[in-house]
């Protein structure tokens, strides 16, 4: 059943990544001061919200697991902050390329900017402690304290362009500002990207955590096999 | 007020200890002060750049030595079982906690307070001219520090790489908090009054004290105990 | 400018995609490794029943 879903979303993600890279290259036209390469924002702001709302979920997952002591929280929330760990990555990534051409460097140490690599050092050092812990339990308990700390890190992130005067560009989209400050067509292929860039993101989501229950899987059977 | 009695007694037993062995205050002491030569020839102590980045080079000496003194906080107690102890008695995490956290804020005073005329003889800067104020951002910024530490502190005192992992979790936590410390020191130690722009980053100080206190708080039973 | 703009755009997307299909190739390989732990152990499992 699991499986269905997976191949259902990767689906749907495809047919909507070949979509709006279509309306990315043939619909719109090239932005009056950027050029060419403002195109890049299609991919760096939706990755930057898959950052973000994966981070949430592993949150969100780590509460739970607090509370309620179940498993499937703990391998949801690895599976979250390994996937918002690569979001953040390509988001970082896509910035500085679009940087190197419309600042002329490739980093700038802004409010925006150092606050989503301290957000990602973070989430890195999530999976390093996950790493230096072997026995199950203690494992989940230690990582899901360190995930709700790391938590106002990226309230800090998202909230920068708007605490601050950055260099990077503040908020434009409608959500944020009230005002359509967007081209509209842009705007919405932004949002088509989000939702495909997300969906992305869930797919990967559900394949790290079916891993997760095969390792569990994995190690009963190691104690079973070993007990014989 | 059991918790608070209970955590000075644990704050008295830490410092007793400390001050009989002193390992940790010599350790984190002499850590700073090398670590104030060698920026020394990092580059030319002249007082105008010595004054701008006055900020920077105390708390990044803070940092470093601060970690060595928060990762022996529960460290301590591991030989002999006596944080197995410590957990298994009537004691609340919380109180085992705050005990811990007050113990090493004034170890990490202490430090503070040796290595500022330190700094201000080795990069001949006037440091006194707004004392009080530098005080109360000193206390602030030790105590979200402190706080953040003593918590991963206990989170990862059975790790084997600890001494590694503690820095590597807590700097990028203490971040907010630790540039909010630079720019006010930095800006103190120039003279300038606390007044104005400097006062959003005392708000950012406080709230990020007030947040991490809360969470350390409210996460060290289950980090502890489980 | 306009040439090394659309150069820029296209390393942006590869980057993107790029960094995706390496964690997707890094799920892939620890799947299968994991996979063949599982049979491994499954095997040494009935290895061990058959011989009681």
């Amino acid at each position: 059943m699991r499986e269905k879903i997976i191949y259902g979303l990767g689906t749907l993600a495809a047919i909507l990544l070949v979509m709006n890279l279509h309306r990315m290259f043939l619909g719109l036209p090239d932005e009056a001061d950027q050029g060419a390469i403002y195109r890049i924002m299609f991919f760096h702001v939706p990755a930057a919200f898959s950052f973000g709302i994966c981070a949430f979920l592993a949150l969100f997952a780590s509460i739970a697991f607090l509370i309620t002591k179940n498993f499937a929280f703990d391998a949801f929330a690895v599976s979250t902050t390994e996937v918002c760990l690569v979001f953040g990555a390509v988001n970082l990534i896509t910035g500085m390329i679009w940087a190197r051409i419309i600042w002329g460097i490739w980093w700038a140490w802004d409010p925006r900017l150092t606050s989503m690599l301290i957000s990602w050092l973070m989430y890195a050092g999530y999976l390093m402690l996950r790493q230096a812990i072997d026995e199950p339990t203690q494992r989940a308990r230690s990582s899901a304290v360190l995930s709700i700390f790391t938590f106002p890190g990226v309230i800090i992130t998202y909230k920068a362009i708007d605490w601050w005067r950055t260099q990077h560009p503040g908020a434009v989209l409608k959500f944020r500002t009230g005002q359509q400050r967007m081209d509209p067509a842009m705007e919405a292929t932004l949002w088509w990207n989000v939702l495909a860039v997300g969906l992305v993101a869930a797919v990967l989501v559900l394949i790290r955590m079916r891993q997760e229950n095969m390792q569990r899987e994995l190690d009963g059977l190691r104690r079973e096999a070993h007990a014989l | 007020m059991r918790v608070f009695r209970q955590a000075l007694t644990i704050a008295w037993k830490d410092l007793r200890s400390e001050i009989r062995s002193k390992e940790t205050i010599n350790a984190s002491l002499s850590f700073a002060i090398v670590i104030l030569l060698l920026f020394s020839f990092a580059f030319d102590p002249t007082s105008d750049t010595t004054r701008e980045i006055s900020g920077g080079l105390l708390w990044i000496v803070f940092a470093f030595a601060g970690a060595l003194i928060v990762n022996r906080s529960f460290a301590r107690d591991l030989p002999n079982d006596c944080l197995d102890a410590l957990i298994a008695s009537p004691v609340s995490g919380a109180a085992l906690f705050l005990g811990k956290a007050w113990a090493n804020i004034v170890l990490l005073l202490t430090l503070e307070l040796v290595s500022f005329p330190v700094f201000g003889i080795f990069y001949n800067v006037a440091w006194t001219q707004r004392f009080w104020p530098l005080m109360l951002v000193l206390v602030l910024a030790s105590w979200g520090m402190t706080v953040v530490g003593t918590m991963f502190s206990a989170l990862t005192v059975n790790l084997r790489l600890r001494e590694l992992m503690l820095p590597m979790l807590v700097y990028p936590i203490m971040i907010p908090g630790l540039l909010a410390a630079i720019q006010l020191t930095t800006a103190l130690v120039g003279g300038k009054p606390l007044e104005g722009d400097l006062l959003m980053w005392l708000k950012l100080l406080v709230g990020f004290d007030v947040i991490y206190t809360a969470l350390a708080i409210a996460l060290v039973d289950t980090v502890l105990i489980g | 400018m306009d040439v090394r703009n659309f150069t820029y755009m296209f390393y942006g997307f590869a980057a993107a995609w790029v960094i995706v299909v390496l964690y997707a190739l890094l799920l892939t390989s620890r799947e299968n490794k994991l996979r063949r732990e599982m049979d491994r152990l499954r095997r040494m499992i009935e290895d061990r029943e058959v011989r009681k």
